[in-house]
């Protein structure tokens, strides 16, 4: 079920009632999230839900497991195996064909025969959420810093239907001690709420879909066809299409869960404001940061271990992480491309405290600068990140060189006021935005049905006929 | 946020009593000045907004409601936006939406005309002796280029139009054509669209200005995937009944004479094997009748079947097919209906081999 679709506003007006009419009977409460959390996952398709009930069985059992042994060894075999099973499910769903039929090429160019079986394995959306919610689990039982859950806490954990589809992963020690409690009624903060869904519809509907439209798909489509100024514009742009989409995204999801007296953890803190690429991953995504920090990079050795190991553990987190979008070389290059960032600032760093300077370098010319460099970096891998192939990644770039001199139709004045604004507005403090929360919730009742309904009108208006599925949804 | 420890043999189920003597899950400081609510009064404010929403939105909402696939969910949207979408109407409330165009708006997902390929540099001429009027006396005539001879400085106008299959088939074949340097090929691609129901999108018109804009001498079509749907009326043409395929073969050859209309080529493609068996049974039909059009077509229309090229050798539907190279390629979406990009290539090969057929020096 799509979030910005009315079939979604119906079922989360029974969902949200239920929720508070039943928070004072645990049991009940429990077993009705978990129902209403299936039938919004299998809305589009009941199959998917046994995957998901095979996810929660496998990480329930395996926490268990492990938190039921005592020698250290058999410990680790027993998180390795529940982990590993997890990955196998992951995998077969998510890397099944591309595998095969790239092994099998390969069999046949080495005269070996056709000798692995193609099958097409379709992907369950929201797969990769999931599943690494349910890895972590495993994993913080094992390092013991995690109790194991409840059955029916367990399965409300990795199905709650607001973080389910993209996210933001949540820690079992974010949101299982929530599940565990009872939730106030009479204390619903519902202007935050209220303006976070209402941000994001207005990031997704409005703001990603026109960029789309107006330059993304157009350049990307036909790079050749279009100049120098377009390339930019469009590499730009998807920066800004995938920020409203993803954020947007995520903070429908803060805020439905506030609606029902949960709380998420944050996963955007303005990124394009980031002086290097080490400040952009922790302002991007951050809830698959730390997943990627905690569950990889420092089980490979994180930077322990001198100079070239650290390198060798962030490129291969990065490239990990950018395979974990997709089975496709444009993921792999992007992942790369965080990674040769990452390791160019890390580098940059350690040389800079070896000869007693800050590790990063002051002065408002020079933040700006950074900043400004670091966000063209980024855009440089949103170009392979968005593109079908490199090909077509290679056209759009190649446009940079040789489409100067050409008109640019496509880039208009209220393109480039949408483009430029988006990103200026990411450095607008915090604390203007938490002012308009508190004003708005201290009105009369009245205002409040007219201003939200007056910006309801003007998100369905100015949107698009029919949304696109959010870009993380695939993933 | 603080975790308690739980104790080993724990049950799910506790009574209201011991639930309720739970202190409540942390909340965030009350210092950040806003108010708390309690929960009805919360569902009551966003209830009100929606029906606030919804009584100044209903008539695009009923518009929308028209304009979807025919079934029970179209029947109850009209019938709870038609009385809404009335007295939004009658409070003059509408006038607030349609200030902004927004009924004009396309359906989402779609990609307009887009050119691909060198543009015209030079007008290519020849210049040959005229008919004689009279003892020494000569004239020059200016013919055009020939377009199945395209150069880079008189390239070949493609058009190439179609659904959501269409695009799969159009975005490589664009590429691959306008990669050739001899062919400025424009792509007109709309999701969820098709010939049956032009009150959602009107095709014939879309492709009537496309022609207009374009000027293109071939015409390649790939389109059908959504019309096995009744006709609305009145009066409504189920798609079962034996009116369907008569009223969709009339509708089939006036599209074919519009992309006809400034003398193109015209190829269209048909629709793969699909994995679902309904579909792939109407998607027979459609191409049926799609074929006998353009056979009857005058000029005729080639048809392009991607029976074999997209499925088994009897013609079913299969994800993965070998190419001429030996190599194994995925061709379908795991949604077992769309192309994947390399499906699209395959079919894009397969339609530029036609146009060299046809004569067309495509190198």
């Amino acid at each position: 079920m799509l979030f910005p679709t009315i079939d979604f506003a119906i079922f989360f007006a029974v969902a949200f009632t239920v929720n508070w009419l039943l928070d004072p009977y645990a049991g009940w409460w429990k077993l009705s999230m978990i129902g209403l959390s299936y039938v919004f996952y299998g809305w589009v398709g009941w199959s998917y839900c046994l995957l998901l009930l095979l996810t929660t069985a496998v990480a329930f059992v395996g926490g268990a497991w492990v938190n039921a042994t005592q020698n250290e060894r058999a410990r680790r075999i027993a998180m390795g195996v529940s982990v590993g099973l997890l990955l196998a499910i992951l995998g077969w769903f998510k890397y099944f064909g591309f595998v095969s039929v790239n092994l099998d090429n390969l069999t046949h160019a080495l005269g070996l025969g056709r000798a692995v079986p193609l099958l097409q394995v379709g992907l369950p959306i929201a797969i990769s959420f999931f599943t690494f919610m349910a890895i972590s689990y495993v994993i913080d039982i094992y390092r013991r810093q995690l109790e194991p859950a409840k059955p029916l806490d367990f399965a409300v954990y990795i199905s709650f239907f607001p973080h389910l589809l993209a996210g933001p992963i949540v820690r079992g020690n974010e949101l299982l001690p929530q599940i565990r409690r009872r939730r106030d009624p009479n204390s619903v903060d519902y202007s935050r709420a209220f303006w976070l869904i209402l941000a994001g519809l207005f990031k997704k509907v409005v703001i990603s879909s026109y960029v789309s439209s107006a330059i993304v798909t157009p350049v990307f489509t036909s790079p050749t066809q279009h100049s120098a100024p377009e390339a930019i514009f469009a590499a730009w742009g998807y920066a800004v299409q995938i920020y409203c989409d993803f954020s947007g995204y995520t903070d429908i999801a803060i805020g439905l869960a506030m609606l029902l007296g949960f709380r998420f953890p944050q996963n955007f803190d303005a990124p394009y404001t980031a002086r290097n690429l080490q400040d952009f991953w922790r302002r991007w995504h951050m809830t698959l940061s730390r997943w990627l920090r905690d569950y990889l990079y420092i089980p490979l050795g994180g930077s322990a271990n001198g100079q070239a190991q650290t390198i060798r553990n962030i490129m291969i987190t990065m490239v990990l992480g950018g395979l974990w979008h997709g089975a496709a070389w444009t993921f792999v290059i992007w992942g790369a491309l965080q990674g040769v960032g990452q390791s160019f600032g890390h580098l940059r760093r350690t040389s800079r405290e070896r000869r007693g300077l800050p590790g990063v370098a002051d002065g408002p010319v020079r933040e700006w600068v950074q900043r400004f460099l670091t966000f063209q970096y980024v855009c440089l891998g949103w170009v392979f990140f968005n593109a079908t192939g490199t090909s077509q990644a290679f056209a759009v770039l190649g446009r940079l060189f040789s489409g100067w001199g050409e008109a640019s139709p496509l880039v208009t004045p209220l393109l480039i006021v949408t483009v430029l604004g988006t990103i200026a507005l990411q450095y607008v403090p915090p604390l203007r935005v938490d002012g308009l929360q508190a004003a708005f919730s201290r009105q009369k009742t009245a205002v409040q049905v007219g201003l939200l309904g007056v910006a309801l009108l003007g998100v369905t208006t100015f949107g698009p006929v029919g949304v696109a599925p959010f870009i993380y949804y695939r993933f | 946020m603080s975790d308690e420890r739980i104790p080993p043999h724990h049950v799910d189920w506790e009574t209201p009593e011991q639930f309720a003597a739970r202190p409540h899950a942390e909340l965030p400081a009350p210092e950040d000045g806003r108010e708390r609510a309690p929960w009805p009064r919360v569902l009551g404010i966003a209830a009100a907004a929606f029906a606030v929403w919804f009584l100044l939105f209903a008539p695009t909402l009923q518009h929308n409601a028209q304009v979807s696939p025919v079934g029970t969910r179209r029947t109850i949207s009209l019938d709870i936006t038609g009385p809404v979408a009335a007295l939004s109407r009658g409070l003059q409330l509408s006038r607030i939406v349609s200030v902004t165009g927004r009924s004009n708006r396309l359906p989402g997902g779609t990609v307009g005309l887009i050119t691909s390929g060198p543009r015209p540099t030079t007008t290519s001429t020849t210049t040959k002796p005229g008919a004689a009027t009279g003892p020494g006396a000569t004239t020059t005539t200016t013919a055009p280029p020939d377009p199945k001879e395209p150069t880079a400085a008189a390239p070949l106008r493609a058009l190439i139009v179609g659904d959501s299959i269409g695009l799969d088939l159009g975005g490589p074949l664009q590429a691959d054509l306008a990669g050739t340097g001899v062919v400025s090929a424009a792509l007109d691609a709309r999701e969820s669209t098709g010939l049956t129901r032009p009150d959602y999108f009107d095709w014939p018109a879309e492709l009537a200005a496309d022609v207009k804009t374009a000027q293109p001498q071939v015409v390649v079509i790939m389109m059908g995937a959504n019309d096995a749907q009744d006709f609305l009326g009145p009066p409504d043409v189920p798609y079962t009944s034996p009116q369907w395929n008569t009223l969709y073969a009339q509708r089939v050859a006036k599209f074919m004479q519009i992309a006809q209309s400034g003398g193109a080529t015209v190829v269209w493609v048909g629709m793969p094997p699909m994995q679902n068996p309904g579909l792939n049974a109407q998607m027979s039909d459609v191409n049926a009748v799609v074929q006998q059009q353009a056979a009857q077509a005058k000029p005729p229309v080639t048809y392009v079947s991607t029976d074999h090229t997209l499925g088994t050798p009897q013609g079913g539907y299969t994800p993965f097919i070998t190419n001429g190279a030996g190599q194994v390629v995925n061709v379908r979406t795991p949604d077992g209906t769309h192309l994947t990009p390399g499906g699209g290539q395959v079919v894009a090969q397969q339609v530029i081999a036609e146009l060299q057929t046809l004569g067309y020096h495509i190198p």
